[in-house]
C-alpha cells in the first residue's frame, strides 16, 4: 500500500484498503475558520441538540481571512464568529492577537500528526501533508459531522509518485518545484482526484517550510492530497509541539501508483506562472525586465520564517525600486516574532516593504493591499486567476519569494540568480 | 428516481467555482433558494441577474473538464444548483471539493465522456438514474455515464448527508460506520 491508503486503513480500522474503495475514517482534527466557522457550528447544531463536540481539544477554530477586520460588514461576522468559538469553550482558539493563517498554524502547533488524517473548511488543507498526515478540505457540511462525530467519509484516492532527486541550486525553492510541477500536469489537470507523494533525496533535504509549500499547492493541480512521509526532520519538527500519539507510515516498496514521474531538480531555475492560468508556466529568465508595480510575499503558501530568510540575504543594504509597493505578511505570530528577532524585517523595512500583522491578506483579495485595475503584480502567493486578490484588470505573476526579492530591487522580473 | 427529463445549459470547460457564486455570498446562509438568486451570475453576463439562472429554468447542467473547480470549499455552488432547479449536472469531470458537496447534497454529479461535444443549450435530455443513460432527445445521441456508487445513491435517498447521519445518530449505528 501507499502512504495515503495506509493512513486510510489505519484510521478506518482496516488492514487495507484499495482505490476506489469508500471509508469513514476517524479524524484527527477538524479546523474551521472566521469565513465559514458559524456556519459549521450551526450545521453541527442541527446534528447535535446537546451541542456536544467529539472532542473540544481536536476541534480548531482560527480567525485568519478577516482579521483586522477592514469593514464593519467583517467586524460584525468576527463578533459572532467569536461569540459562537466562545459558547464551546474551545481551548485551541487562535484569534487576532494569536493569529496566523489556518495551515500555518495546523502544522506549527502540532494539530497534524503523521499517520493521522485531519480536515479543514478551506482549500489549502492539503499543507498536511507536509508531516505524513492526510490534509483534505470539506465543505461545512463535512465539518459540522466530524465535529459531531469524528468521522469522515472518504473515497481512496489513486496515488502518483513525484521521484524528485539531483541537487538543489542556490536560490531554487520549494515553489520553484511546485510550479514547475503545475506546468508539467495542468492546473486541476490529470491529477484530479489523486493521492501525489512526493519523495526522493531532493525532497529528503527539504525543511518542513518547503515541503508544506510543495503540498499546499497540490490543491490546485486538482489532487485530493500531497504527503510526504515523515523522516527524523519532521520528527525533530513536530516533537516540542506534537499534540497527540502519531504513526509513522510510509509506503511499501512494492505500493501501486498510477504514475511515477521523475524530476531532477539540478536542472530547475527560479519558475514563474503568468497571469491568469496557474499553469502557465515558464523558467524566469523567459520573462526578466516585465516590469511590475506590487510586490507580495505571504499566504499559506510562502509566508514562512525561511522565505522571509531568503528574501532578506537578497534585500540587506538594498533598496526596493521606488515603482514597487511591497507588502510582506507573515503567516503566524510565531513566524512574525522569529523574523523579527533574526533581523529579518528590520532587513526588510529598510529596504522598503511594508510588513502586515498575519492574516491571509490580498491573497484571496480581502484586504491589506488587495489589488485595483491596472495592477501588475509579482506575488509569491498560490493562486493567479483573473480577480483573485481584486479588481479583474490586475495581472498577477507567481512566483517564489527570492524572485520577488531581487526583482524588487530592479522594478522588473530578474532572476535571483544574476542580482547576487 | 428512474428518468428525468428536462433542457440542459451546456457550459464550457472550467467552470470555476468562484464566478459560480461570487465572493458577495461566499458567507450567506445555506439556503437554496436564496443561493440560487445569483448563482452562475460570474460564469456567464446572461447570469449577472437576480434569479437569471432560475428563471432559464434549467434541469440539466452539461459541462467539460473541471467542471466546478478553483478550490473553493463553499457549498453555495451546490445548494445554488438546487435551488435554481437543477436535478443533475453531467461534465466530463468535477473538481473533487464541489463533487464531495454534491454527494452531500444529492445532487447527481454524473461522469460522462464526450458529452458536451454533442450538446447544445436548450437541447432536451432525459437522463436513466437507474442505468445511467443520458439521452439527447433533440438530437438522438446517448450516452453512457460513471455508474454512481451505492454510498452516494444511499445519501441521495436520505435527502443528503446530514439526515443520513442523523439518522445513524438517532439509531445509534453512527460508530458502526468505518
Amino acid at each position: 500500500m501507499t502512504i495515503t491508503e495506509k493512513i486510510m486503513a489505519f484510521n478506518s480500522g482496516r488492514s487495507s484498503v484499495v482505490p476506489g474503495q469508500l471509508v469513514w475514517a476517524n479524524v484527527h482534527t477538524v479546523m474551521t475558520m472566521d469565513y465559514l466557522g458559524k456556519q459549521c457550528f450551526s450545521a453541527f447544531e442541527s446534528l447535535s441538540p446537546e451541542k456536544k463536540l467529539f472532542d473540544k481539544d481536536r476541534v480548531i477554530c482560527v480567525s485568519d481571512h478577516l482579521i483586522p477586520p477592514p469593514s464593519e460588514q467583517f467586524a460584525t461576522m468576527l463578533n459572532e464568529w467569536r461569540e459562537t468559538v466562545r459558547k464551546y469553550d474551545i481551548p485551541y482558539f487562535y484569534d487576532l492577537g494569536r493569529q496566523g493563517i489556518a495551515h500555518q498554524l495546523m502544522v506549527e502547533q502540532g494539530h497534524v500528526l503523521p499517520g493521522k488524517v485531519s480536515i479543514g473548511t478551506d482549500s489549502h488543507a492539503n499543507t498536511y501533508g507536509a508531516v505524513g498526515a492526510i490534509g483534505n478540505a470539506i465543505g461545512v457540511t463535512d465539518a459540522a459531522i466530524a465535529m459531531a462525530t469524528g468521522k469522515c467519509w472518504f473515497r481512496v484516492p489513486e496515488s502518483v509518485k513525484f521521484i524528485v532527486t539531483g541537487e538543489w541550486q542556490p536560490w531554487v525553492m520549494a515553489k520553484d518545484l511546485s510550479l514547475h510541477i503545475m506546468g508539467m500536469m495542468h492546473w486541476n489537470g490529470h491529477l484530479i482526484y489523486k493521492a501525489l507523494e512526493f519523495a526522493g533525496p531532493a525532497i529528503e533535504s527539504l525543511g518542513i517550510a518547503g515541503r508544506m509549500t510543495l503540498c499546499n499547492m497540490t490543491v490546485d493541480l486538482g489532487a485530493k492530497n500531497g504527503i510526504i512521509a515523515p523522516d527524523d526532520t519532521t520528527i525533530e519538527f513536530l516533537r516540542p509541539v506534537q499534540k497527540g500519539e502519531w504513526a509513522m507510515l510510509k509506503s511499501d516498496a512494492d505500493a501501486n501508483y498510477d504514475a511515477i514521474y521523475e524530476v531532477d531538480v539540478t536542472n530547475l531555475g527560479p519558475t514563474i506562472s503568468l497571469p491568469d492560468k496557474l499553469d502557465d508556466v515558464v523558467p524566469v529568465e523567459k520573462v526578466i525586465g516585465t516590469k511590475f508595480n506590487k510586490a507580495f510575499v505571504g499566504t499559506c503558501t510562502n509566508g514562512r520564517t525561511e522565505d522571509f530568510a531568503i528574501m532578506a540575504s537578497i534585500l540587506r543594504d538594498k533598496q526596493i525600486h521606488r515603482n514597487v509597493n511591497m507588502v510582506c505578511i507573515p503567516a503566524s505570530q510565531s513566524v512574525y516574532l522569529e523574523c523579527i528577532q533574526k533581523g529579518y524585517f528590520e532587513i526588510l523595512i529598510k529596504a522598503g516593504a511594508a510588513i502586515e500583522t498575519p492574516s491571509c491578506g490580498p491573497c484571496a483579495g480581502i484586504h491589506t493591499g488587495v489589488a485595483g485595475d491596472g495592477d501588475i503584480i509579482l506575488s509569491a502567493g498560490n493562486r493567479n486567476m483573473k480577480g483573485r486578490m481584486g479588481s479583474k484588470n490586475a495581472k498577477i505573476y507567481l512566483t517564489s519569494p527570492a524572485v520577488v526579492a531581487a526583482s524588487a530591487i530592479r522594478g522588473e522580473i530578474t532572476d535571483p540568480r544574476f542580482e547576487n | 428516481m428512474a428518468i428525468i427529463k428536462g433542457k440542459a445549459w451546456v457550459a464550457k470547460n472550467y467552470v470555476m467555482s468562484f464566478d459560480m457564486v461570487l465572493q458577495k455570498y461566499w458567507t450567506s446562509p445555506i439556503n437554496p433558494a436564496e443561493n440560487a438568486k445569483w448563482v452562475m451570475a460570474g460564469v456567464s453576463e446572461e447570469f449577472n441577474s437576480e434569479n437569471a439562472f432560475v428563471r432559464a429554468a434549467f434541469t440539466f447542467i452539461v459541462a467539460g473538464h473541471n467542471f466546478a473547480g478553483g478550490g473553493k470549499s463553499i457549498e453555495h455552488c451546490v445548494t445554488g444548483l438546487v435551488g435554481a432547479g437543477i436535478q443533475a449536472v453531467f461534465a466530463t469531470s468535477f473538481a473533487r471539493l464541489q463533487f464531495r458537496n454534491a454527494i452531500n447534497y444529492g445532487l447527481p454529479f454524473i461522469t460522462s465522456k464526450d458529452i458536451n461535444l454533442s450538446c447544445e443549450t436548450g437541447d432536451i435530455l432525459e437522463y436513466d438514474s437507474d442505468n445511467g443513460f443520458i439521452k439527447n432527445l433533440t438530437n438522438g445521441k446517448v450516452f453512457s455515464s460513471v455508474p454512481v456508487a451505492p454510498f452516494v445513491a444511499e445519501v441521495a435517498a436520505s435527502g443528503g448527508l446530514m439526515n443520513f447521519v442523523r439518522q445513524k445518530m438517532a439509531d445509534g449505528t453512527i460508530h458502526e460506520l468505518h
